[in-house]
């Protein structure tokens, strides 16, 4: 009995035209279905294509060869059903974390009493309180990261997207993110697609990684990631490091071709 | 918020957060220091002056005292002369300047949005801002005559570039990912320009018209140095006719305490509508 | 070449506008004389002298008043940046002036230097001096720390690292400032020339004005306008082979 998947991208290429320069191919036919809540991470070397993937399920760039649809429905540009979260925060700096939050919400026409709430236990779920009425300059990289999640996950959007969101963190605020991440996904699960290029945290997070190949990006291999990650020394787990090691294996190759195009 | 600060704020658990106190109490400091530092060396100059003048190195002619200086600028005042020249040079550099902040960031908004109208002044913005403009003022003045509004015409061509300069950048350089969120969250066309794209252009756009209001001071005088009349410019002029050398200077110091006046009013303005922009530190020189 | 050609068809689509506004007498003819004419008369005082020598007037003293503020505000600056003292001494002045619009010190040159030459040299002088120092002092301000250091553990005195390391690390910020003091000097001569002067531009204008020669006058006007813009054309150029040959 096959349910049908929630997104369904077939067939996609993608090509990058630079204001100077040849055309470049940077999806060459990729195919992938997610199901309904499922965590899938997009992990491949730097110019791989992932996060241009992203951004066409995001409805940011268009799609011009192949199909994504959601539910069914092709996409026709951006939507709050897919909410996104940029490397770089992209918060709103004139206005502060709760006027952030809020933004998206006064955008969908929700009244103000309802507003006002939501953005305060979105605050809440993301451990800001008391830094409401800040406005970015005078946060952290964490603190800004964790605004940025606020900020998507109030609008409930059905899918989540998520463009390296913490790799402009350094290592410790990283691993708490992560963390941070994985509680609020379980407990308010949704679809996420997550583009990165960190091995362990595309196993950690994910319950399936799409492993893509160098430029142009295809989908070479997609590994299962599904099981119990509840325990406190999870990344020093054998069945983990195992994982790991698979997957480092076709995404070093891939690594490796990936610097020599750069050369 | 430095490096530093933030790392340590990271490491710590949370709900201890410090606000940012430490760092808005080094700023204090720093700004009552170098403001301690300003009025002492506007006083040492002034001494400077006043010890020069009365030394007989130059004749009162050509550098009068700074009392006979200052005195001739109270009697001016007394009289009621200072207020209206002042006046009338204000009135015509800020009028025009309203229709730089205005014009200018329309026309840069128009360039912006539409190619076309972007490639019809593209050349012309390109070319007029390293152009003397000023050379305009007579064909300005066979034009429109030798009222105010030539006056004000002379210094919108001149001031209205950096305006338009500035607007282009800055909507140019706003970061796609903060187009994409606001699109993401639903924003239309209309709303995005409005509640994203100027916000976030306002920065780039309030440093044009940071440059454009001292400059249209500028040329408000010259323009009025040229055409005389009443207003600073003219007034020094006619002094200069007269080679009443305290009037020309007293009319200086005139202007440079306008000129300064102005500048910190939109340096204090900049500051109340960017609040939230994370000012680049220290600049030697704060024009 | 044919992108540059469509990115300037602009301007000589309000060329031919205007010989065609001009000729159907549109406006009226003594305010815009048809450009033809403009170009004619200007041709005619190349050759009669007349624009050539008040130009020559004219560029001869933004050179000189413009080659001091370079010389010695540049060494005010780099003096500031290196030397605490100086900065502490300079810098109030500085900060003092920088407001200070320099127009303003047109009557000031008129009363001690007269009309000619002297007064608008001067006037360039004192106004183009800034923008060069402050160039010149954030360009050196702004040369990077680990230079200094590397160059002083090769045993550089200071004044051999005052040259080889912070001259051409504070060139980009210094060619900046000089780029705002070339504009400023076409602006502080044509100004004080168009108000105070027997030669020159700006006086050449003033004169075929009250003359009613205004098609001359146009000319005039178009070529300070235009010497203005390749001035800076040019220096662009200048400027950026300096900064590659130091590369």
């Amino acid at each position: 009995m096959a349910v049908a998947a929630q997104i369904v991208i077939d067939r996609v290429n993608h090509l990058y035209r630079p204001p100077r320069g040849r055309e470049v191919l940077a999806l060459d036919q990729v195919s992938l279905e997610v199901a309904n809540r499922e965590f899938v991470a997009l992990l491949g070397p730097s110019g791989c294509g992932k996060s241009t993937l992203l951004y066409l399920i995001g409805g940011f760039l268009p799609v011009e060869t192949g199909a994504i649809l959601i539910d069914g429905q092709k996409i026709v540009g951006p939507g709050p059903d897919r909410g996104i979260v940029f490397q770089h925060f992209a918060l709103f700096p004139w206005k502060t974390v709760r006027g952030n939050i809020l933004y998206g919400l006064e955008r969908l026409g929700i009244p103000k009493e309802e507003r006002e709430k939501r953005s305060t236990d979105f605050i809440d779920l993301v451990g800001l309180t008391g830094f409401e009425d800040s406005y970015p300059s005078q946060l952290s990289g964490g603190m800004k990261q964790r605004t940025a999640l606020a900020r998507t996950l109030a609008f409930d959007p059905k899918i989540l997207l998520m463009d390296e969101p913490f790799g402009a963190l350094d290592a410790q605020t990283r691993s708490l993110m992560q963390s941070e991440l994985l509680r609020i996904w379980q407990r308010t699960p949704k679809t996420v697609i997550f583009v990165t290029h960190d091995v362990q945290e595309a196993v950690f997070l994910a319950d399936r990684v799409a492993v893509m190949s160098a430029r142009p990006g295809r989908i070479k291999t997609i590994v299962n990631t599904k099981f119990d990650k509840n325990e406190p020394d999870i990344f020093k787990n054998k069945f983990f490091v195992e994982k790991v090691d698979e997957i480092w294996n076709v995404v070093k190759e891939e690594a490796i071709k990936a610097q020599g195009k750069r050369a | 918020m430095d490096a530093r600060m933030a790392r340590l704020i990271e490491t710590m658990p949370r709900g201890s957060e410090p606000e940012g106190m430490p760092e808005k109490a080094t700023r204090f400091v720093y700004t009552l220091v170098w403001g301690v530092a300003r009025i002492f060396s506007v006083i040492a100059l002034a001494i400077a002056w006043e010890a020069l003048a009365r030394s007989g190195v130059f004749t009162p002619f050509q550098l009068p005292a700074l009392s006979a200086v200052l005195e001739r600028i109270w009697t001016d005042a007394v009289s009621g002369d200072l207020w209206i020249n002042t006046a009338l040079t204000l009135y015509r550099a800020l009028v025009a300047f309203a229709i730089c902040a205005i014009g200018g960031v329309v026309i840069g908004m128009a360039m912006s949005r539409n190619q076309f109208v972007h490639w019809f002044f593209d050349p012309i913005v390109s070319i007029g801002f390293p152009m003397p403009k000023i050379a305009f003022l007579p064909v300005v003045i066979l034009w429109l005559g030798v009222y105010d509004v030539s006056k004000i015409t002379i210094i919108v061509i001149d001031a209205i570039f950096p305006v338009i300069a500035a607007t282009v950048i800055a909507i140019q350089g706003v970061e796609r990912e903060l187009i994409w969120s606001a699109r993401n969250m639903g924003a239309s066309n209309r709303e995005l320009l409005h509640q994203v794209i100027l916000p976030a252009a306002l920065p780039q756009i309030m440093t044009g018209m940071q440059v454009a209001l001292p400059l249209s001071l500028i040329v408000a005088v010259v323009a009025e140095m040229l055409m005389g009349g009443y207003g600073l410019g003219g007034a020094m002029m006619t002094a200069s006719r007269f080679a009443n050398s305290t009037s020309v200077f007293a009319g200086i110091l005139e202007i440079a305490v306008i000129g300064y006046a102005l500048v910190k009013a939109m340096a204090l303005i900049r500051r109340r509508l960017l609040i939230w922009h994370q000012e680049v530190t220290w600049q030697a020189f704060v024009p | 070449m044919r992108q540059s050609f469509i990115r300037y068809l602009p301007l000589v689509l309000l060329a031919i506008a205007w010989e065609v506004i001009a000729r159907l007498e549109l406006v009226s003819a003594t305010a815009l004389p048809p450009l033809s004419d403009v170009l004619t008369s200007g041709i005619d005082m190349i050759k009669d002298g007349e624009l050539v020598s008040n130009g020559a007037s004219s560029l001869y003293r933004a050179g000189v008043g413009l080659a001091l503020a370079i010389l010695i505000g540049g060494l005010l600056g780099i003096a500031m940046a290196w030397w605490k003292p100086v900065d502490m001494l300079l810098a109030p002045i500085v900060e003092i002036f920088y407001p200070l619009p320099k127009s303003a010190l047109i009557p000031v040159t008129v009363i001690w230097l007269g009309f000619g030459d002297g007064s608008k040299i001067l006037l360039i002088f004192l106004g183009c001096m800034l923008p060069v120092t402050i160039g010149a002092f954030n360009g050196a301000r702004s040369s990077e720390q680990v230079l200094v250091w590397s160059a002083r553990s090769m045993g550089a005195s200071r004044l051999r690292m005052l040259w080889d390391v912070v001259v051409p690390s504070a060139m980009p910020e210094l060619l900046n400032g000089i780029r705002t003091a070339l504009a400023l000097s076409f602006i502080l001569l044509v100004s004080s020339e168009l108000i105070v002067a027997q030669k020159g531009f700006g006086y050449l204008i003033g004169a075929l004005g009250a003359n009613g020669s205004y098609d001359a006058m146009y000319a005039v006007v178009l070529t300070v306008a235009f010497l203005g813009f390749a001035a800076d054309r040019i220096y662009l150029r200048i400027a950026k082979w300096t900064l590659a040959w130091r590369d």
